[in-house]
């Protein structure tokens, strides 16, 4: 069996996702797409699994030219896809979630879920896989609902899977898993598309890679063919400019202590957290997304309600203060997601640069505000930072991911308060304006500022932090200082993630 | 006390419940469908019309009864085209909704029947009621469930085959995904647009029968703005069950039981606006009771 | 390819045709059901939405457009905030009735009285928009539901208290006494068209500052947009809830005293709601997309549907509901274009753990 994909070409209203881009994906054979965000990876795989029909081009199925009307056609070829966010339902079942669009039933359209529990059951036991059935998929660990994803595609029969950055969620030894799964698969002559962007993944099992750079082919060919230095400049395209890592002085000086706090999270058995930055210091926390981490930021911040125990900023116990008071007390805080969290994006540039400071007499006089003088101010971090916009009065829906998260940057960093709260702060953004907010994270630190960095990236936490634990189910580890095996002693609590809790408890 | 609980205080309950739980069916299955459908006042007034109008003129119940379901299906249609298909905010639609039937019955009533305010006449056929000889001897049954129209006994069964359907039906799993996630649905090959159309169309069917049950199940008559609220009294415990249909019929029975009795309690000498008031204040108790407690057990703090 | 993008470029012009063409085959079908005779309705639409002996008409569209435009400033000024505050028409009747109770008490006071049953209006309407605000942020009670609830106490109490308490029996009619003639809001010179048009200017001026020149107008439009933005950058969002609700509470308020001092010079039952104010101002500030520099517009719009719609009905016998129908449909018309409006019709709200 053959895939190929002939001179495909997305157009999104004025941007040209996918241009004329042509690839062949063999059976029994795992074929890695890699590229940075927005690269294209998504789009054209959106094509091939029929989710998107505005494109032009072919997509021919050995060699016979093929036309999807909606996904079911390609499912009914048997082409299956594990999206980047799970496509499962929290409040059903397991078993509701796999036989969605493939329902057994009756005359009059009633499930008949015992035979179709049986089926599965034996589906399962094939393949060796352990899932309780009638489980609602909220209480599943994220590889369980991975699982679940790969278990539906099964169901349907599928032969090609393509599977969109799976392993982004995974823990180290959750992976080896997976690809565990991904060569027993390849063994039965499916074809697997596997999406990523981890470099090491490529290297480690796929036998073709292609990589992708806004919506190009830069290069396609066997794994044997190409060395990873060779990938990781064809994904890049541009060298970047080399951090510039000053070694600040660490003052001894606490700015934010956690003691014994206990999170009101799902995770109801975690033990109680403590936690401590100093002056001058970044403490990264690293592990897989949702894990806690949210819920640890928000308490630090105060939207969210701690079970017991005590938040300590500056000497002073603001447990029980207000979001209001704490920032005003001075902690800046970029979120995650910039667009609901960090700005308002249907409002003007403008209108994002002031926030709890507007009553400062630079920005305004009673109740009135200077709108010249904010302007200004907005311009100066446009130029500072340097963000591309057209101007102060443009919407910020104008701007691109990276710029926008420049422009959170640039507002909480402008406060030079103490303490800086940043989660996941290159999330979905170029490899420039990575770069770029790195050096400024880094800048902001060596003026003395105490950092607290929570980020899924390994590769962020080894060249920002200066010390780091890793958080998993609720639970944090022991601190990691940083020295010559800093990312392996990292990676090593994660791959031990599973079995945390007896280790804190025994 | 017996002036209150008398004989037609207990008839009256069934009578008051089933428009209110007709249309709460509807707007359950859109709210588990992820339509945020609050137009269903608009939805039971124009039902309501169209059952005059339709009992009037052929002098059939049944006939009123279709008709009332081609009103609720119009309105139905024109919710489908602006908010599925040219993609409008629910809740602006279904207040256009909410005027549009207002306005509109309002107009029909004064251009074809020639009057306004109120339209009865002998013509118009009401819904037959049914005798159940077997609970003739049980009193209480008897008195509450006994001799009532049909579409009282359509509702309660309708209640129980959504529960069945929305558990164990396929269509009834696709309602479901498609409220929680349509891009899931999607994925899996079918048309979340299309099944929140079908949905659509449920809710107007039955919000049409509410609306016949108001004006041809008992009286008889058209009366300008005849929902007076039911509507949003259903919008509320739709709210509240998260559209589940059985914790949602209990809690309408509740309302519908309030509505008796304010109505026997006027009797007792009491304004009328102030025992017309109790229903809603039962309904905003009920409302903020609920609410409370869910902003309890939240662990983020929104505002 | 190139048809296409010919399409592209046609399509609002389509689809604006389409809209008028479809409005038009509606008003179209609801003459024909009422056997109107087509030129005598068009003619009577005309003259009386804006003509009239000595333009006397106009000058009662004036009159409905301030009372439209000033329930139209009260909704959008709570809507930028992100309050989906619908329950303006409870707001509107208890604010009118306390003026029209204390003008009652204060009749002889002259100008000073008119000025102190406006004020008592306005803050009886902030009071009752601030408690479905409180509803929300200390009870959790979604603002829609509440604000819409709390219509209904407003109505029935005031109907109640029109019919017992305060009602002037020998009218015959639930209502108040007739408020002396010293506290009536003055006419412009020659005209029928009271002073109250001003003050909706008057209000829609300061808005107009609010919205762009002040602080509050700069954070309240941020939580319109993003409520998590705004609480997470440590803004006092309870504050803003509450004054925000308090301003447009009070606007309908003031709306509800004019109703009274200018136009009715009392409190009748229903006065208030049946011509759908409330709702038209619902309408008109979604028609404007939320854009506060163009509600006079809309509001002289609803208004000339509105008097137009009643000329029809005294010439050529056409009821005038039509007005209503004809403003619900152009709402469905814009409503595509102005996309999502709360986070509440999107999702099923904040869940938790």
């Amino acid at each position: 069996m053959k895939i190929s994909l002939r001179d495909i070409t997305i157009d999104y209203d004025n941007l040209r996702a996918i241009d004329d881009l042509s690839l062949e994906f063999h059976e029994g054979k795992i074929h890695a797409l890699v590229g940075e965000n927005g690269a294209g990876k998504s789009s054209l795989m959106s094509v091939l699994y029929g989710l998107n029909l505005n494109y032009s081009g072919k997509i021919l199925f050995n060699d016979k030219e093929i036309f999807w009307s909606s996904p079911k056609d390609a499912i009914q070829h048997g082409i299956g896809m594990v999206h980047q966010h799970f496509m499962l339902i929290d409040e059903l079942s397991v078993l509701e979630n796999i036989i969605l669009g493939y329902e057994l039933d009756d005359a009059l359209g009633f499930i008949n879920f015992a035979k179709i529990q049986t089926e599965i059951k034996a589906l399962l036991k094939l393949y060796d896989i352990n899932l309780n059935l009638s489980e609602l998929v909220t209480n599943l660990s994220v590889a369980q609902k991975q699982m679940v994803e790969i278990i539906k595609l099964l169901y349907r029969n599928a032969k090609v899977l393509i599977l969109d950055e799976p392993t982004a969620v995974l823990t180290p030894n959750e992976t080896e898993m997976f690809f565990k799964t991904l060569r027993n698969f390849r063994l039965e002559k499916k074809i697997i598309i596997l999406i990523t962007h981890k470099i090491d993944e490529v290297m480690s099992i796929s036998d073709h890679v292609s990589i992708l750079r806004n919506g190009k082919l830069i290069n396609s060919s066997k794994l044997k063919q190409t060395t990873k230095k060779k990938i990781e400049e064809q994904i890049v395209g541009k060298k970047l400019p080399k951090l510039n890592v000053r070694r600040g002085i660490i003052d001894e000086q606490k700015i934010l202590e956690v003691n014994s706090l206990r999170l009101s999270t799902r995770f109801s058995h975690s033990q109680p957290i403590d936690l401590f930055i100093k002056q001058g210091e970044i403490l990264g926390i690293a592990g897989v997304s949702g894990n806690g981490q949210n819920e640890l930021i928000e308490s630090i911040l105060g939207v969210r309600k701690v079970l017991s125990g005590s938040i300590e900023y500056l000497q002073e116990d603001i447990t029980h203060k207000s979001t209001r008071y704490r920032r005003i007390k001075g902690i800046s805080f970029i979120p995650q997601d910039r667009r609901k969290d960090g700005l308002a994006i249907k409002s003007k540039v403008w209108e994002n640069v002031i926030t709890i400071n507007l009553s400062d007499q630079k920005f305004s006089i009673g109740p009135f505000v200077k709108k010249k003088s904010i302007k200004n101010y907005a311009n100066q971090l446009i130029n500072e930072y340097s963000i591309k916009v057209d101007n102060p009065n443009s919407s910020v829906l104008t701007m691109s991911g990276g710029n926008m998260q420049k422009l959170v940057v640039a507002r909480e960093l402008s406060n030079n308060f103490p303490l800086i709260i940043i989660e996941n702060p290159t999330w979905g953004i170029d490899v420039g304006s990575i770069a770029f907010i790195h050096q400024k994270i880094l800048d902001i630190k060596a003026k003395g500022a105490a950092i607290l960095l929570v980020s899924n990236e390994l590769d962020e936490i080894e060249v920002l932090a200066d010390s780091a634990v890793v958080m998993y189910e609720g639970n944090i580890s022991k601190r990691i200082t940083k020295d010559i095996k800093f990312r392996e002693n990292i990676a090593s609590k994660m791959l031990s993630g599973v079995h945390f809790t007896e280790n804190i408890n025994g | 006390m017996t002036e209150i609980f008398d004989p037609e205080f207990f008839s009256s309950i069934a009578r008051l419940t089933t428009p209110i739980l007709l249309a709460a069916l509807g707007g359950s299955i859109c709210h588990r469908a992820g339509i945020f459908n609050i137009g269903l006042e608009g939805f039971i007034l124009l039902g309501a019309f169209m059952a005059v109008l339709g009992s009037f003129y052929a002098n059939s119940a049944f006939v009123g009864a279709l008709t009332a379901v081609v009103g609720g299906l119009f309105l139905s249609i024109i919710f489908a085209e602006f908010h599925l298909r040219r993609k409008g905010d629910p809740i602006v639609i279904s207040i256009a909704i909410n005027i549009l039937a207002l306005g509109l019955s309002t107009y029909l009533l004064r251009s074809i029947f020639k009057v306004s305010g109120v339209f009865s006449h002998s013509e118009i056929e009401k819904i037959p009621h049914i005798q159940l000889p077997i609970i003739e001897n049980v009193k209480i049954l008897n008195l509450l469930i006994n001799d009532q129209s049909i579409l009282f006994y359509l509702s309660i069964v309708i209640v129980f085959i959504l529960h069945y359907f929305l558990k164990y039906h396929k269509f009834g799993l696709w309602i479901r995904v498609v409220g929680e996630n349509p891009e899931v649905l999607k994925s899996s090959g079918i048309n979340p647009v299309r099944i929140k159309f079908l949905v659509l169309l449920l809710c107007g069917l039955l919000c049409g029968l509410a609306g016949a049950q108001l004006s041809i199940s008992n009286v008889g008559l058209f009366v300008e703005n005849m929902s007076a609220g039911r509507g949003w009294i259903a919008v509320v415990a739709v709210l509240l069950c998260g559209g589940r249909p059985i914790p949602l019929f209990l809690l309408i029975i509740l309302f519908g039981l309030v509505d008796s009795l304010s109505l026997r309690i006027q009797g007792l000498g009491l304004p009328q606006q102030i025992t017309e008031l109790l229903p809603y204040i039962v309904c905003l108790a009920v409302l903020i009771i609920v609410s409370y407690k869910k902003l309890r057990t939240f662990s983020r703090i929104i505002y | 390819m190139k048809s296409k993008e010919i399409l592209k470029i046609l399509r609002p012009t389509i689809e604006i045709f389409y809209a008028f063409f479809s409005i038009f085959i509606l008003i179209f079908l609801l003459l024909y059901l009422s056997d109107a005779n087509f030129s005598l309705a068009f003619k009577g639409f005309i003259n009386s939405s804006i003509g009239g002996r000595n333009n006397a008409y106009l000058f009662s569209t004036f009159s409905k457009m301030a009372l439209i435009s000033g329930m139209a400033i009260a909704a959008l000024v709570a809507f930028r905030g992100g309050l989906f505050n619908i329950g303006g028409e409870g707001q509107l009747v208890v604010g009118g009735f306390a003026c029209a109770f204390t003008g009652l008490l204060v009749s002889d006071f002259g100008f000073i009285g008119i000025l102190i049953s406006i004020i008592s209006g306005m803050l009886v309407g902030a009071t009752w928009a601030l408690l479905s605000g409180f509803l929300t942020v200390y009870m959790g009670v979604p603002l829609l539901v509440g604000s819409l609830l709390l219509n209904y106490p407003a109505r029935f109490i005031t109907s109640y208290l029109v019919s017992h308490p305060f009602r002037d029996v020998q009218s015959g009619l639930p209502q108040t006494f007739l408020l002396s003639k010293n506290i009536w809001l003055p006419y412009f010179p020659n005209t029928r068209l009271d002073l109250g048009i001003l003050i909706i200017f008057f209000v829609y001026v300061i808005c107009l500052i609010i919205f762009y020149y002040t602080k509050h107008g700069y954070h309240s439009k941020n939580m319109g947009h993003s409520l998590s933005y705004v609480k997470l950058s440590g803004l006092p969002t309870k504050k803003i809830v509450f004054k925000t609700m308090a301003l447009s509470g009070a606007i309908a308020g003031i709306v509800g005293s004019i109703a009274v001092l200018g136009i009715h010079h009392r409190f009748t039952d229903g006065m208030l709601v049946q011509p759908l104010y409330a709702w038209t101002g619902v309408i008109a500030a979604l028609l404007v997309n939320l854009n506060l520099w163009f509600v006079p517009l809309a509001g002289f719009f609803f208004a000339a549907i509105y008097t137009g719609a009643a000329g029809m009905e005294r010439i050529a016998q056409v009821p005038k509901e039509i007005a209503t129908v004809i403003q619900a449909v152009i709402i469905l018309f814009v409503v595509g274009k102005l996309g999502s409006l709360t986070n509440l019709s999107s999702s099923k709200g904040d869940k938790d753990d």
